[in-house]
Formats: structure tokens, C-alpha cells, sequence
């Protein structure tokens, strides 16, 4: 810088002056302190406060965030009891209609089963009494033809009281071949 | 080498502090109230970094978007900056300092632009700065601590607990170099960014000189000195935007590292 204005003063030109300039003295001072009292009040200020805004949104949004959180674990861990509950309820449930369910098969088979050997009963007695009315009726018509037959035999007519007493011996005698 | 001399003196001269009207005269004395070279950069920085901010102050919202988000964190910066060295209560020097950091930055950057000149390329405007940065922080000292408290502060509590002989032999010693300190801040801080700014343009000068000297000679000798003029002036223009940079942080954090121990004084 030296050598510059030593060839600056030679060459006859403007020398650099390393002393402030009143020229640039003024303006510099009016310039800063115009624009540190604008920037203040219409930059900084606002960007100053929206930036404290900004950290404070964001720090009450994490706190809710953590709130929020916090409570929906709550919920989880009370839905999961609920469910659980819920789960042994149905559990409960289920198994006392499968009990109920094989009581009630069990009555219906054994109901059933009655029903059935009721009608087997039935059926063998009215077989029973089929066969003895068969039988009955057998007897009868054995006994006329007998009493047919021996009249035609004997040729003779018997009284009705010897007719009887004579029917019933071979009645007798029938029915004890019967029941062998 | 013919010429280069006058190349350099016409160099040193544009980079003179002149009249606007009259860059090209041989003025030695600026009238005080005319616009000189400097001056009218500086306006333009003025109305740049005014028009970017309040322009960016009208983005700044709560969800970040666009230039506001420069200003923010440009802001931001300077404010951590600010809580870094002066303490908590450093936040309220923001403003001030950002008005500093930011004018000067943007002073910087126009010098970056060919033909243009840095405002802070001139002595006048940064030791003006340099000179009220020196008022305010002492002014806080006073204010904070006390005129007492504050001239005590000068001398470090090791030696003011000393016994008489130490305290009124070495105390005076120390409180003049402590003061003359304080007296040599604003001087290097004026110094400082001047000369950056100032041999800045000098330096891409002399290579752009040197590459158009190269390209009047021929042959090998020419080529070569217009290729390292050239590679020279890429490498000198990224160190001076580097340097735009680095000397208005260099002056925002000096500031704030002064107004710091003013704010702190009594502390040690």
C-alpha cells in the first residue's frame, strides 16, 4: 500500500489517503444507525418474535405430542384389558352353551330313546294282543268245528251245558299244547 | 513490463476514496458533504439490506418458508452469537449487532460485483463503525458496572487482591495497558475490515493487470502470464468472497465478544 502511494504520489495522481474522509464519515454513521432503528422495529423484531413463537409452538406441540401419547398407551392398555375381559366373557359363554347343548342332546337321546322303546312296547303289545285275539278267535272256531265235527260223528246232539264242559276240557287241553 | 506501473496507479487510484461525479479527477481533498465513491456503495448496501429484510420480515412466519428462512436463520445466527458471548441477555444486543453484521456482509458483497466498490473499502466508514461499536460497549460498561466499578474492572481481581506493594506497583501498570488496549480495539477493528476490503480489490487489480500486460506479449512469456493472471484472479476473487464472509463475522463477533466483557466486567 505504501509502494502504491508512493507510486501514486510519483505518477503526480490522487494519493490513498489511509485518513478517514468527513465525506464517509456522516453517511456511514446516518446509514447504520438509520437502518439498525428500520431493521429493528420492521425485521428483527418480528423475526425475532416469531422465531420465540415458533420455539414455543413446537415445544407445546411435543408436549402434546407426549400427552397425547401417553394417553392413547392408557387407552391401548385399557382396550387390551377390555378385549381380554371380553375374551374370557365369550370364553364363558361358549362353554356354557356347549354345556347347555350337551345336556340338552343328552335328554333328547335319552327322551328319544324312551319314545322309542315306548313304541317298541306298544307295538309288542298290540302284537300281543293280536296274537291272543288270533288265538281266541283259533279256539272258537277250533271248539265249533270240534263240536261240528264230533256232532257229525257222534251224530247226535249234545245239550248246550255237556257241549260246554266238553269244549272246555279240550279247550284246556289245547291251550296247555299252546303254551309248550 | 511496460505500463504495469501505471496500470497499478490508475488501479490505486480508482480504488481512492473521490467524488462520484469525479471518479476519474485528481481530487485530493473530498469536500465533506459531497458523495464520494464509497458513499454511494454504501448507500446501495443500505438499500439492499433494508430492502432484503423487510422484504423477509413479510415471509418470517411460524412454518418456515422461503427468503424468510434465510433472514431467520441469518438472524438466528447472530442471536446464538450474541447469547454465546455476552450471556443471556445477550439476545437484546442482537438487534445491533445484526445491523452490523448484515451491513457490513452485504458492503462486502457488493465490492464482489466488478466495478462496484466495498463501502466498507473505505477507513472513513469503518472506523466510523469501529468508533461507535468502541462508544457503546463502553457505554454499557459504565452503565452496567458503574464508572468505578467499571475502571476496576481494568485492572484483574489477582492483582487488586494483592497486598499495597503489588496492588500500587503492578495495578497502575496494568489499568494503562488494559486502557490503551481499549483504546487499540476500535483501531484494529477499523484497520482490519478496511484492509481486507480495500487490498481485496487491489489484489484481483494487480492480477487482472498482470493478465492483460500477458495478453500484450507474445509467445510462451505471454500465454504463461495471462494463464497465471487468470488462475490467479479465479483463485484471489473465491479467497475475497471467502473473506467478504469471514470479515463481517470477524467484526459481528469482536463486537459482541467486547460488549460481552462490558455486560460481564465486574465478574473479573
Amino acid at each position: 500500500m505504501f509502494v502504491g502511494v508512493a507510486y501514486a504520489a510519483e505518477e503526480g495522481g490522487s494519493s490513498i489517503s489511509v485518513v478517514p474522509v468527513l465525506a464517509d464519515i456522516w453517511p456511514s454513521i446516518l446509514a447504520f444507525l438509520l437502518l439498525f432503528f428500520l431493521l429493528r422495529k420492521f425485521a428483527f423484531g418480528p423475526i425475532s418474535s416469531t422465531l420465540d413463537k415458533r420455539a414455543a409452538t413446537i415445544k407445546e406441540s411435543l408436549e402434546k405430542a407426549e400427552q397425547t401419547k401417553v394417553e392413547a398407551e392408557r387407552m391401548l392398555e385399557e382396550y387390551k384389558q377390555q378385549m381380554a375381559e371380553a375374551r374370557g366373557e365369550a370364553g364363558k359363554v361358549i362353554e356354557q352353551g356347549r354345556k347347555v347343548a350337551e345336556s340338552m342332546k343328552a335328554e333328547i337321546v335319552a327322551q328319544a330313546n324312551k319314545d322309542a322303546e315306548a313304541i317298541v312296547a306298544k307295538a309288542h303289545e298290540a302284537m300281543e294282543a293280536e296274537k291272543k285275539a288270533a288265538i281266541g278267535e283259533l279256539q272258537a272256531s277250533v271248539a265249533d268245528l270240534s263240536v261240528a265235527v264230533a256232532g257229525k260223528l257222534i251224530g247226535e246232539k249234545l245239550s248246550t251245558a255237556d257241549h260246554a264242559s266238553l269244549i272246555e276240557k279240550y279247550v284246556a287241553e289245547v291251550g296247555s299244547l299252546n303254551d309248550n | 513490463m511496460d505500463g504495469f506501473a501505471e496500470k497499478l496507479a490508475s488501479k490505486l487510484h480508482h480504488y481512492s476514496v473521490l467524488p462520484f461525479s469525479d471518479v476519474n479527477g485528481t481530487v485530493d481533498a473530498v469536500d465533506p458533504f459531497v458523495l464520494t465513491n464509497y458513499t454511494f456503495f454504501l448507500i446501495i448496501a443500505f438499500v439492499i439490506t433494508l430492502a432484503f429484510f423487510l422484504v423477509a420480515a413479510r415471509r418470517v412466519s411460524i412454518v418456515p418458508q422461503g427468503i424468510g428462512q434465510v433472514a431467520e436463520a441469518g438472524y438466528e445466527f447472530i442471536r446464538n452469537l450474541c447469547v454465546d458471548n455476552m450471556g443471556k441477555d445477550g439476545a437484546k444486543y442482537a438487534p445491533f449487532i445484526g445491523t452490523l453484521f448484515f451491513f457490513i456482509l452485504f458492503n462486502n458483497v457488493i465490492g464482489l460485483v466488478p466495478g462496484a466498490l466495498p463501502g466498507t473499502g473505505s477507513i472513513g466508514v469503518t472506523a466510523t463503525w469501529a468508533l461507535m461499536v468502541f462508544i457503546v460497549y463502553n457505554a454499557i460498561g459504565f452503565k452496567k458496572n458503574g464508572v468505578i466499578g467499571y475502571l476496576k474492572s481494568f485492572v484483574p481481581s489477582g492483582v487488586r487482591e494483592m497486598g499495597p506493594g503489588g496492588r500500587f506497583t503492578l495495578g497502575p501498570f496494568i489499568f494503562v495497558l488494559e486502557l490503551v488496549g481499549h483504546f487499540l480495539r476500535p483501531l484494529t477493528l477499523a484497520v482490519r475490515l478496511y484492509a481486507n476490503m480495500f487490498a481485496g480489490g487491489i489484489i484481483l487489480g494487480i492480477f487482472g493487470i498482470f493478465m492483460i500486460l500477458g495478453a500484450q506479449q507474445l509467445g510462451a512469456l505471454g500465454i504463461t502470464m495471462t494463464g497465471f493472471g487468470f488462475m490467479m484472479l479465479v483463485i484471489m476473487y473465491g479467497f475475497k468472497v471467502f473473506v467478504a464472509f469471514i470479515q463481517a463475522y470477524v467484526f459481528a463477533i469482536l463486537t459482541s465478544v467486547y460488549i460481552g466483557g462490558a455486560l460481564h466486567a465486574s465478574e473479573h
